[in-house]
Order: structure tokens, then sequence, then C-alpha cells
């Protein structure tokens, strides 16, 4: 079971990023406003998350959990070479953010979006932390970066198996809706995958993003970070 | 063995334990699905259920927990073929040593408005389960791991409205007495007893050491017995497993004798060892019939409970009486003005908001239930559900999560009939209004009388006491004059003789006289020292809640004067009421900067007094045409060129909003059918990421589009109504994910095949230009800016 992980900042810059302002043209207003936004918003996190290691098999047509479940596709697999286990983790920060982004969009849209990045920003922090306590249980092994449903081909309805596997209802109240999104709606899950040997760095990059081209972090000279 | 006898006796109630750990020990694989074992293996399932038997447990669960249609869709099995299996396994094993509980478990999804779940599907996915067991002859229901009161409501709606069956009731909460939505075991409680729960426990998450703040907080507002399930212990941090041994277990359990829990059990990593020595060590304790004391008189939403135990403000504002811009609302389906206006009253002190949409030609009913579900998906403040309509209340309370009010019955007994059974199965609390057919008695006694009937009434439905409020009607003085001092009598008495709380609509007083609120504060002041509990009043009106916040302050009831010091501490106070219309003194503006620099600085505070100030030498289509618009125009063609960005393009939208909503005001009403038509915007079916459309309406709207905002998760079928109904020129839809974008495909196919002449916008982080026109869009717009572009074009 995880251990407690708390968030105690977010980055003010990756949050004007998220909302398509390069940190550079922020005014004092709009960089005080972000900064009130993030204490209110980190005082409504309730950050969770549950994790299950298993072991890989690579086939022909993606990467087999031990639990027999397929996590289809070929650009997991091939982030996944040359390693034998992984971490399976969610996370979330909880229902009551989804609560104060909603009650913000009916009194000010700028406060809205405000807290609905700052929001973005702290799951980011959580699986950064996450990513590092999970680190920490495998001495001397190598990890690639974190892997998400929506990276690639790797499809977002496999949600749902992920979801049941870390039994994340149950254990952190992390569901999915009908298509595959997560409710509450700042959440993750990914995989982490484990490896002995030292690995090729990779890095996460755009190409292959379905959102690319309109992407209004690009344009704020930034990158989602999900 | 009866379960009525089981609670009625002196002794501990021994219940079962963990059922999926016990699986997973025989071979069941992680993964794998529980819920099937009764059918595939099960040998498995009737040999733990034994072994729990012979370690004493007197109530056990069938292996049913995740039974229902949505979590077994991925098994290939049905609802029909697994909880009759499950159920006659334990009833064999059994063998009349135990009862047997249908085991109802969340169905995997979250309801709305955190998930897209709706709440009558999920009642029926309950109900499809109660069916089952009842055919299949459960002896009892037990709802558990519930992290949402709302969908336990649902499976205890479906329980009632497909049974007879006694049905435990069991939340699971985190070390910080919350569930995982916030939802607090106070409002569990209040709830749930309301809506005829029989036990009402907590389960799984924690273990029995962090059971009795738990059980404390549920003791002080339930009369029910408490039934208790918890883990074996915390989890292991360093692994599987939970932290503590049957035996401490065992120890723990028996010292919550001590607070009067009455059923013992376990749940996950609990096994027949557990529950033996548990039975042993509870062996010869006799749980203290509760004291029957009352509870006390409260109402509440899922997070916040509100007790009557002081001065409680419910505020009046979402009534569309005598307010055009409410009106212009509810025929446009607007339910954001609402929420603006709930949140509006909630800060300014509110305790409970009063909901009444009656509008002749809307659809009461459909819009009491969107605007309800809308409120609490922003507000925890309990509601007070206002309509003459029974089935219009019936719809509010069904949807409702916590205890609401309903406003109102009276002394007549065919309106007594008809809403008491509601407040009854719902579990709310009820306004009975002192007047019957013969209209409002002037004698105190006759109100009395009145009132009296009306609480024997209540009684004989079974609805509590501490549930009837008393409203003993205001009568406006420059009309009656005598009547002020008949209602206050009137009050004091329903106070001080029957011991019911009391409301009362303060603001009718003035009616027709100058100095309005002046007679109100007066009033409302004498009206609380008579007894008055709960005022029906405006919030906004700052003499109406410095009224309040004094009384309580002279009253004791605000202690160390803490709640007055932070409203006024430091504020000059004017105690002086001018005479109504009295002009306040126009801010003064800080380095005279005109509207149009206000907005595009997007200071919202300042734009709507500039405005007001424009409005004193201009006209206000001038000040729209060629101040505003310029303005945005202006910020808008910044925002394209890469010189402002998305989040000062929306400050400017906002201070533009604000300066609309006071030109507005002053403007007159549009002759009917003058309006022009609405742009219909939608977030589509399955998609639940809806900041940016709301970004969108809040733009097209600064430049005077009409919007019909449809929300988000929207089924294609209502975007075709809609566009039909307003006969909207243009519906913009959006998604957010890949796995959404086919409901836009399916919403624009549909709008085809309606054949209506509307133009469709479509935006949304995945999707492109090329995207846009295959599924058969007529515009794509890559941010909020360019649908504005989109709707000149099409509109002008």
């Amino acid at each position: 079971m995880a251990a407690t992980i708390s968030i105690s900042r977010v980055d003010i810059d990756e949050v004007l990023r998220y909302m398509g302002c390069p940190p550079e043209k922020a005014g004092e207003g709009l960089r005080a406003l972000v900064e009130d936004c993030s204490r209110e918003l980190l005082a409504a996190v309730h950050p969770r998350w549950a994790w299950r290691e298993a072991s890989l098999t690579h086939e022909a047509g993606g990467v087999r959990l031990e639990s027999g479940f397929l996590l289809p596709g070929a650009d997991l697999k091939g982030h996944l070479s040359g390693c034998s286990r992984a971490a399976v983790f969610c996370a979330t920060l909880g229902a009551e953010v989804d609560t104060l982004i909603r009650r913000a969009e009916r009194r000010d849209m700028t406060r809205a979006l405000a807290l609905d990045c700052c929001a973005s920003a702290a799951v980011e922090e959580l699986c950064d932390q996450i990513e590092l306590e999970l680190q920490s249980k495998f001495p001397g092994c190598f990890f690639p970066y974190r892997y998400s449903p929506g990276y690639g081909d790797l499809p977002l309805e496999i949600q749902e198996e992920l979801l049941n596997l870390l039994d994340a209802p149950r254990r952190v109240g992390l569901c999915t809706n009908e298509s595959f999104l997560l409710t509450p709606r700042k959440s993750v899950t990914a995989i982490l995958g484990i490896s002995e040997n030292q690995l090729e760095p990779t890095h996460r990059s755009c190409l292959g993003c379905p959102a690319r081209e309109g992407c209004q972090y690009r344009k704020a000279g930034g990158h989602c970070g999900l | 063995m009866d379960f009525e006898a089981l609670l009625r006796g002196e002794a501990p109630v021994i219940l079962d334990g963990g059922m999926g750990t016990m699986l997973q020990a025989k071979g069941l694989k992680l993964g794998e699905y529980p819920e099937v074992a009764a059918l595939e293996h099960p040998d498995w399932v009737k040999d733990i259920h034994r072994s729990y038997v012979e370690a004493g447990a007197q109530i056990l669960c069938a292996n049913t927990f995740g039974a229902n249609r949505e979590k077994l869709r991925r098994t290939g099995k049905t609802v029909e073929e697994v909880i009759p299996a499950s159920i006659a396994l334990a009833k064999e094993a059994a063998a009349d040593r135990a009862l047997v509980a249908l085991d109802i478990g969340p169905t995997g999804q979250l309801l709305e408005p955190t998930g897209s779940l709706e709440f009558e599907t999920a009642v029926d996915i309950f109900a499809q389960e109660v069916r089952a067991a009842v055919k299949a002859g459960a002896d009892l229901v037990m709802i558990e791991t519930m992290t949402d009161l709302q969908e336990c409501r649902a499976a205890l709606l479906a329980v009632k409205e497909n049974s007879d069956l006694p049905v435990m009731v069991s939340l699971t909460y985190e070390e910080r007495g919350r569930t995982f939505l916030g939802h607090s075991p106070a409002a569990a409680a209040l709830t749930l007893e309301g809506m005829g729960a029989d036990v009402i426990g907590v389960n799984c998450s924690l273990g029995p050491r962090e059971m009795p703040p738990l059980v404390e907080e549920l003791r002080r507002w339930t009369t029910l017995p408490i039934s208790i399930k918890p883990n074996a212990g915390l989890p292991d941090p360093a692994g599987a497993g939970y932290d503590i041994t049957p035996q401490e277990f065992a120890c723990a359990m028996a010292e919550l004798t001590e607070l009067g829990v009455k059923c013992y059990g376990g749940c996950c990593g609990t096994t027949p060892e557990y529950i033996a020595l548990l039975k042993k060590a509870l062996d010869g304790r006799t749980i203290q019939p509760y004291e029957r004391k009352t509870i006390p008189a409260a109402v509440c939403g899922p997070n916040t409970v509100v007790p009557i135990d002081r001065v409680r403000v419910i505020g009046e504002r979402i009534n569309p009486t005598g307010k055009k811009l409410m009106k212009e609302a509810l025929r446009r389906g607007d339910v954001d003005f609402m929420l603006g206006q709930a949140l509006e009253q909630t800060e300014a002190g509110a305790d409970i908001l009063d909901v009444n949409v009656g509008l002749p030609e809307i659809d009461e009913g459909e819009m009491m239930v969107r605007v309800v579900k809308a409120l609490q998906g922003v507000t925890d403040a309990p509601l007070q559900m206002d309509s003459t309509r029974p089935e219009v209340l019936e719809k509010a309370l069904r949807v409702y999560c916590g205890k609401a009010i309903v406003n109102s019955v009276n002394g007549d007994k065919e309106t007594m009939e008809a809403i008491f059974p509601l407040v009854k199965k719902y579990g709310a609390a009820v306004v009975g209004l002192t007047l019957d057919k013969e209209g409002i008695p002037k004698s105190t006694k006759a109100r009395m009388d009145i009132a009296r009937r009306i609480l024997d009434t209540a009684l004989s439905y079974g609805i509590r006491r501490e549930d009837v409020y008393i409203d003993c009607l205001t009568l406006t003085v420059s009309a009656e004059q005598e009547g002020a001092a008949q209602t206050l009598e009137a009050l004091r008495l329903v106070h001080s003789e029957l011991g019911l709380k009391t409301v009362l609509g303060v603001s009718n007083i003035s009616f027709g006289l100058p100095a309005r609120p002046l007679i109100n504060q007066n009033f409302l002041t004498m009206a609380m020292t008579c007894g008055l509990d709960l005022p029906i009043i405006n919030p906004n009106m700052e003499e109406m809640m410095a009224a309040v916040r004094s009384y309580h302050l002279l009253m004791n009831l605000d202690r160390e004067a803490r709640e007055f010091i932070a409203a006024y501490g430091g504020a000059t106070i004017s105690t002086s009421i001018t005479a109504t219309g009295g002009k306040q003194a126009a801010a003064p503006m800080g380095g005279e900067r005109s509207l149009g620099q206000i907005v595009e600085a997007g200071l919202r505070g300042e734009a709507g007094e500039c405005t007001r100030k424009l409005l004193e030498s201009t006209d206000p289509m001038a000040i729209v045409d060629d101040v505003l618009i310029p303005a945005l125009d202006k910020v808008g063609a910044d925002f394209e060129a890469g010189r402002v960005f998305l989040p000062q393009l929306i400050q400017s939208a906002g201070a533009a909003q604000a300066a609309f909503e006071v030109i507005r005001q002053t403007m007159p009403a549009q002759p009917e059918g003058t309006e022009k038509a609405p742009i219909v915007l939608a977030t589509v079916k399955g998609d639940i990421h809806d900041i940016g459309k709301n970004i969108v309406k809040v733009l097209l709207e600064n430049y005077g589009y009409p919007v019909v905002d449809l929300g988000k998760d929207v089924e294609p079928e209502e975007v075709v109504r809609a566009a039909e109904q307003y006969r909207a020129p243009l519906v913009g839809l959006s998604a957010l994910m890949t796995t959404t974008l086919h409901s836009m495909e399916q919403t624009i196919t549909l709008l085809r095949k309606a054949n209506l002449p509307c133009k469709v916008v479509v935006g949304g982080a995945v999707l492109t230009a090329d995207y846009a026109k295959q599924i058969g869009a007529d515009f794509y717009a890559k941010d909020a800016k360019q649908s504005v572009d989109v709707a000149r074009q099409v509109i002008g």
C-alpha cells in the first residue's frame, strides 16, 4: 500500500504555461492571482495513490502484465524494451478539487482557469514524487520515464482495466466513466518500467501527441507534462 | 432467526469477515472478478461462508459486492445468473444458522457531478440487483463500502422501492473522518435514517482503532443501531496485508461496546479466525439499548450539516417572482444564472438556499432537477425546495443528496396528504404554513390551531417532530397594520408552547412603504427575539445580515464575538439608513481610466462602477458599440498576434461581462419574440472536461451573443432538441479527449439528419481542422477567440 504523499507547492511558471501565458509575459497581477489560486487549490487537495508491481512479457501486440492483461501497441512496447518488470500506479487529487474549479467557473473564469492549471501542475508534482518513491523501492534499477494511456498509441480504453488491477475505486476512490475518462478529473494512471540494466536515455516529447497542432502549452513555450 | 429479533436483543450481532482476501487465498488471481466465483468456484465460496458461520457469524454477506450489470459487463455474466447462485451458496452454508444478505457495493463509476453516471441510472442498476435477490430469498440487504452518499441514496431507494427487506447501510471513511468524496458521517446519518435505513455504519478503509471518532459522530446524529466492519488494521506500508493480529482486532472491537455499537464484523484482511476471536471477546457483553435521545433539528448536504441551533438564514433570491433577469434565464434554460445567485448568497452569509423555479411557460419539474443537481455541484449549502406542485417537489427531493426542506404544506388536508408522504419517503424537513382553505386566520389562536393540526398530521406519517418548521406568515404592514404584532405573537407561541422550529419570510412586511430596509431589519430583530429560527431573506442586504450577526452576538451565540469581529472589525458601519433611491457616492476612479482601458486591462472590479457612471451621460447601446466591443476587439487582435495570452483575454472578458451586467439591468426588456436567437453550446456525451467550453461561453456573451449552455456530457438528442427549440443559428461542440470525438461526430450526424438550418463549430484539444471537416463540422475554432470570429461570420 502506498505511503502518504503531500504536495506543498506547485511551480507557478509551469502553471502560467499551462494557462497559455509565457511566464515572462505575466504581469504582477496575474502572477499574484495564480499564487493565490495555488494556495486555495493545495488546501482542497487530498492526494491518494496506489500501485502494484507486475512482471512483463513482451509480445507481438504489446506488453503483457502478469495478471494476463495486454497493454497494446508498439509505442509502449518500444518504451519498455529492456524492462522485465513495471510498477503500475494511479494517483488522484480527489473530488473536492473538481468542486472547487466548478465553483470558480461560476464566479470568475480567470480564477477557474488558474485553479484548473494549478491542479494539473499538482498532479504532475504528485506523480514526480510517486516516481521517486517507487524508484527508491527498486535500488540499483533503471527507469524510463512514466508512460500513461493516451501517450503514443496506448489507448485510453485500458484505463478501466488498469484501475481494476489496482483496485483503485475502493482504495483511492478513482473510477472511469463510460468514455474511459478518469473521475475525479485531476488524476493519472501510469506505467513505470523497471530495468536491471542501464537504459538509453529517452525524453518525453510532443511528437505523437494527438493534441500537438492546436496545443496552447506549446504556444506558451512549454508542454503539458501529461 | 430474524433480523428484527437480532437487533432487539441485548447481545451484540456478529457479522462475517472479508471475502476477497479469502478467495485470493483459495486461488483467485489478481484482476479477476470475484463475483464470478459463485459460478466458477462454488465450492470455494461455500467453504468460506461455512467457516464464517462456524466462527459465529449471524449474518453472512453473499458474494455479490460487485454483482451489478456495470461491473459484470466485462465478465460476460448477468446479474440474474450471479446473484441467485451467490445467495443460494450462502444460504446452503448458513443452513438456518445465519441470515443471508444481498451485499451491494458501488457501481464502480462515479455519479454526477464528479462522474457522469446519472442518479436514476444508478437507482436502476441497484434495483436489478435487489429484484434478483428478493427472488433468490435474501433475508436482508447490506449496502456497503460506499464513498458517495448519493450512490448510497440510490441503492437505498432501490431497496425500498423493490422490496420489503431490512437494510443496513455502511460508508467507508478516511482517517480525516470523511469519505473520498468529502462526505461526512453526520450527513450520512441524517440522510439515511430519514430515508428509512434500519442500521447504519462504517466499513473498510480503517482498522478498529480508528473507529471511535466515526462511531461517536454517527451516534450524535442517529437513533439507529450502528454497525462496524473495519479492516484488519491499517494497510501495511511495506507491502500487502494489514497491521493488526486477530487477537488485537478482537480486543479493539470489544472496547467499542462502550460506544453502543450493535453489529460487529470485519472487512478486508479479516478471516474466520478474526471473527471467531471477535465472538469470544464479545461473549457475555450486552449492548446498552442506547438512550433514545432526540436528534437535534438539522438539515444537510453531503458535506455540510446545518443544525438549527441558532438563527440560520435561508436565502430567498433563487425565485423568479418579480425578477426579470431570472425569468429570462429560466426561459433560456441558463442554469448558470441560478448558480451565480447561489454563490452570491452563500458568500453573503446564507446557510440554506430556497429554490423556486416556477414559471408557467417552462417545465418546472425538469428545470428543478437541473437546478438542484447543478447547485449541489457548486455549493455545500442545504436546499429548500419551493414549489406548489407535489410532483415537482418529488423530483427535487429524489435527486437531492442530503436532508432538504420542503416549502411547503399548510393546514389543508389535501395538501398534507399529497406532500407528507414525500417528506417521509425522502427524509426531508417541512415548512407548515399557518393557513388553510379559509385563508390566513387573523387570531393568534387560530394560527396555533393550524400549527397543531399540521404537527399532528406530520407525526401520524412518521415524520419527526424536529423536522416540522412552522411559518406564521408575514402580512404587509401597510395593508394590515395590526398583522405584524399578531404574527410575532403566533411565532412566540409556536416556539414556546409547541417547541417547534419557526420559519418566516420577512421582506413582505414593508411592501408599499418607504425605507423598506429599515422596517425589514427591525421586524427581523423583533421576530428573532420571539424565537424565529429560519428567516427567509435576501442575505445580500447588508442590514439583514447585520441584524442576524448582532442578534447572535447579543444572545451569546457568537462566542467571544468572533464572527461579529470577523465581519465588522475595522469597518465603518453607517448607522443611518437613507431613503431608498438615495444615491451612493460613486467610488473615485483612480487616475480616471476610461471604460475601454479598464476592459483592456481586465479590471473586473472597476468595470461595473465605471459603466454606471458612464450611463448617466451615454446611451447604453453606444457604450456597447463604441466602447466595449472595440475594446474586446483590440484584446482579441492582440491575443491573435501573441501580444496577450489566454488569461488576459479571459480577464478582459470578465471585465466586459461586469459592464454588460450593469447595462442589461438598465435596458428595457426586449419585447417577446424579438430577442436574438441564441447559440447552443455543449461538451459532448461522455466528456466531462468543460472549462474550454465555459471560456467560449463567456467570450460569446461579451460580444452580445445570447448563449444556451447545455453543460457537459450532453446527449446528442439533447443538442438537437435545443437547436430546434431555440432555432439556433450556430451550435458549438467541445470534446477534449480522443475517446469522445465519436460522440461529437454522432451529434453532428444527428443535427444534419434533423435537417436543421444551423451551422456547427467544433473545438477542443485533440481536434484539428482536417478532423473537423471529416466529421462534418462547418467550422473549426482553434481557440475561444476564433469561436467569436465564427459567430460573427455566421450571425453577424
